[in-house]
Order: C-alpha cells, then structure tokens, then sequence
C-alpha cells in the first residue's frame, strides 16, 4: 500500500460559530461572482474597458456625422470595437488563470474545474449582451443630438430581429475567441489565431468556390453573414451551426477535456 | 501512493501520514518529487496508484475542501496586476467569508494595508510568502499544506513563522509543510519525512532521526546512500 494520509482533528465546537457560516460546496453564483470580479479587478482589465467604452461612443458618434442620424445604422457601427478589443478582454480573462499559475489557488479552492471554466466563460458572454445594449444607449442621444445639428429628420424605426441578430453575432463571435483560449490556453497565441482564422478563410474563400462553400460551412465569420443580416434561410441556419459545432463546440470541447483532465502546475 | 510521467517514476511508494496538533516538515533535495506529492495531496494532479486522503478522504471528495484544508503550493502564482487585498478578497468570496476576514489575516500575516493596497507585481518573495499564508488561514483550516513557505522569508519572518505554525499545531492543526532548507524545519517542525529520488528515506520526530546528531548530517547520509543505490 502506498498512501499518504493526512490526519485532521474535527473542528473544535463553536468554533464555526460567529461570522462564519457552516462550510458548503462554493455554491455557483459564487464562482461567477468571482470570474465576473477577475474581468475588471486589475488596472489593465479597467483600461481595455474603458477603450472598448470610448471606442464605442467614438466610432458611434462618427458614423453619426458621416451617415447621418438612423438610430439602427449607428448602433451597429459599435461592431468595431466589439470584434477587436471585446474578443481580447474575453480571452485575457479564460487565460488569466493559466498564464499567472493562479490555478493553483482557484482549482484548490473549487476541485470541480467544470464549474469554474463555465462560470468563466459566462461572464464574457453576457458582457457582449450588454455591450450591445451599451451601443443602443449609445446611439439613441448620438441619433438626436445629429438630427438637432445637421437639421434632418432623425430615423428612430429599429428592425428588432435585426438588433437580434447582431447581438446574437456579437455572442457567437466571443464564444469563438473563448473557444480559441481555452484550446490553446495562451493569450496572445488565442487572439493571433481569432484574428489569423479569419483572413485564412477570406483567402480560401477567394481561391476557389469551393473552398468558398466550405467556409460556409465550416468558418463561423462567414456563416454569421446572414444572422448579423437577419436574413437568415433554413441553408443559412444549418450552415450557422455546423459552423458553431467546429469553430466553437469543438475547440472549447478539447480545451474543457484537457483543463478537467491536466495536472494544475 | 505513486505517480509516473512519460515512464519515469517520479514517485516511487511514497507513504507517510501527518497527525493533527502537529508540525511535519516534508524534507528532501530539488526535484525529489515533494511539489509532485503535494500537488496530488490537494488534488491538483492525479497519482498514478496509491490514494492520497485528508480526514479520510481524497480532497476532491471533500465537501468544501477550501475550508478544511489551506494551501500555499507557490507564493508567485499570482496575478501581477491585482493587489493583496483583492487577491485575499477573492479567495474570501469564493469560500463566502466576510470581508472582515481579509482583515483580519492581514493582520495575522503583518502586511500593512498600505502594502496590501499595492499590486503583488511589487511584492517581495517575504511578501507573496506571508500573502500565500494569509490566504491559506482565510476559512481557520484544521489542515495546512505548505510548500516552501520559508523561502525568501528574512530571519525575523522565519521566527515568526515558526510561531504562528507552533500555535496553530497547538490548537490540534495538521500542518505539513515542505523545504530544502534543513536548519529551519529544524526549527519549526516535530516530526520529518525525508523523501529522496521518490522515495521516502526515512520518517519520525528529530529525535528519532537525529539521535543528538544534527539534522544536516542526517540528510546528508541518507540522500547520499539513495543516490549511491540508484546508481
């Protein structure tokens, strides 16, 4: 037999007593709490946030002087920011943990790593839904003050599956970088690839029609076209989640097994 | 227990068992594999036979093995941009302790609030060692697993040391706590399980190993016969 036992004596009575209450499993609103707090706890976490905050009114509000005031127009143009720096927070934030080794306290603390990567992943997630909010709260008083100084009627009428769709891309767009960063773990390895994926499939797509017809298939930036257009056909939603299925369900499905399953160092 | 990487063996049969109210120092050379059986003992890795239990149980089986069991397995592993109050404020709310708690270890520890106001980038080895022990007393563990908490501590931080673990031990703590540096676990700890090359070389109270010979002698002679057994 080999064993290493580590004898503890019970906890003295009433010595849980007082401000602690008695020990539980970390219950998952906890976990998420946590994750949510490591996204904005440190002074480069504040300021990519606070970029991707005034990249947002920037670029609305420059779009409001070029195309003028329609409310619907200038809420999308947000979708600079959101497919440049938003993927990065989210990766910087499945990464963090592995790349300062702070694992080593998070997975003591919680064993079931299970539960701590979704409680990771959820938060970036429902960060985009916000940030797509934040571009319509944004863009409501860019539309008006535009109308008030270019002296033209503002366009308020927003095509609410339209609004839907874009959020909706806007989500599926950071799974996929959440997806890269917990396949390869590494922060500036994920965004290299998030970005690289993208061009690669612009290029075969621009070769050959069939390779154009696989990147509909396969490439989640091309398959997102029709979503992000509310145009969606039963072809297009088909193409969309195949397309999930191997830009995001399986690189997270490898990464998720190889983090439940490696030794934390 | 034993653990394999890639056909070596890291960990040859490695058996030892710490008693509560006392202080084990896990002793032996670089690379003889105590990270390796630690790691496992907390869960963080697998052994490849054998179990490695705490209050009879593996630690991934615990109920809620952050309050039982505190852990230090390495004072750098930590976000360099967060600060050593929010890194304890962390840990705090992921066992659900109040605020207050962070505190109170702080104090326990002796880092300032002004030091735990700066971000661990900044912090010495001694600071993100007493920072890792704060965190590791957050919930009052009955069990403490130390790796290396004597590194980069100043003579007055190993004194200190030594009493904080000396108390806990007397209020029937576990503690085991790792190093290479001989004339501190000397210092520290009642009972020693020296480990070599994987595996144990020997295991008891200083007195039993030392038999009035000093503990450096001890652990000279027994690393130099596995070392002469392995070639």
């Amino acid at each position: 037999m080999s064993d290493v036992t580590v004898h503890g004596a019970a906890r003295a009575a009433g010595e849980t007593a007082g401000e602690n209450t008695a020990p539980k499993p970390v219950p998952f609103h906890r976990l998420l709490l946590v994750e949510a707090r490591k996204m904005a706890d440190t002074r480069s976490a504040m300021v990519m946030l606070g970029l991707l905050a005034a990249m947002t009114v920037v670029s609305i509000a420059a779009r409001g002087v070029d195309a003028g005031p329609q409310l619907g127009r200038l809420t999308t143009t947000a979708g600079i920011g959101y497919g440049t720096l938003l993927p990065a927070i989210a990766i910087l934030a499945v990464t963090g943990d592995w790349t300062h080794r702070s694992a080593l306290t998070t997975f003591t603390l919680e064993p079931r790593r299970g539960r701590v990567l979704v409680a990771r992943c959820l938060p970036p997630l429902l960060a985009t839904v916000a940030a797509s909010l934040f571009a319509l709260a944004v863009a409501a008083p860019v539309t008006a003050v535009t109308a008030a100084l270019q002296g033209v009627p503002a366009e308020w009428d927003l095509d609410a599956t339209r609004m839907l769709g874009w959020t909706a891309t806007n989500v599926l767009l950071i799974a996929m970088a959440l997806a890269f960063a917990m396949l390869l773990l590494h922060p500036a390895a994920a965004i290299a690839t998030y970005f690289v994926v993208g061009t690669l499939w612009n290029l075969v797509g621009n070769v050959s029609e069939l390779g154009r017809e696989i990147a509909r298939w396969v490439d989640l930036g091309t398959a997102v076209g029709p979503l992000a257009a509310a145009e969606l056909t039963w072809m297009d939603a088909a193409r969309l989640a195949t397309a999930v299925l191997c830009s995001v369900a399986l690189p997270m499905a490898i990464g998720a097994v190889r983090a439940l399953r490696a030794e934390v160092r | 227990m034993v653990k394999d990487y890639k056909g070596v063996r890291a960990l040859d049969e490695v058996s030892f068992t710490v008693e509560p109210g006392s202080v084990t120092g896990f002793l032996g050379p670089n690379g003889a594999g105590k990270t390796t059986a630690l790691r496992i003992l907390v869960g963080l890795s697998r052994p490849t036979s054998g179990t490695a239990t705490i209050f009879g149980r593996p630690y991934r089986e615990l109920e809620a093995p952050g309050w039982h069991v505190g852990t230090l397995l390495d004072a750098n592993a930590q976000h360099p941009g967060r600060t050593g109050r929010e890194i304890l404020t962390l840990g705090a709310m992921m066992l659900g302790l109040p605020r207050s708690r962070v505190d109170e270890v702080l104090e326990l520890v002796g880092l300032t609030d002004r030091e735990a106001r700066r971000t661990f980038r900044g912090y010495s080895l001694g600071m993100r060692q007493r920072l890792g022990i704060a965190h590791a007393l957050l919930a009052r563990p009955r069990v403490l697993v130390l790796d290396e908490p004597a590194n980069g501590l100043d003579p007055q931080g190993i004194h200190w040391l030594r009493g904080l673990l000396r108390q806990l031990a007397d209020t029937g703590c576990a503690v085991l706590l790792s190093s290479h540096l001989l004339a501190e676990v000397e210092r520290i700890a009642d009972r020693v399980v020296v480990i070599g090359g994987g595996r144990v070389l020997a295991e008891g109270t200083l007195d039993e190993l030392g038999r009035g010979r000093d503990l450096e002698q001890v652990f000279l002679e027994l690393t130099a016969k596995a070392d002469r057994r392995a070639a």
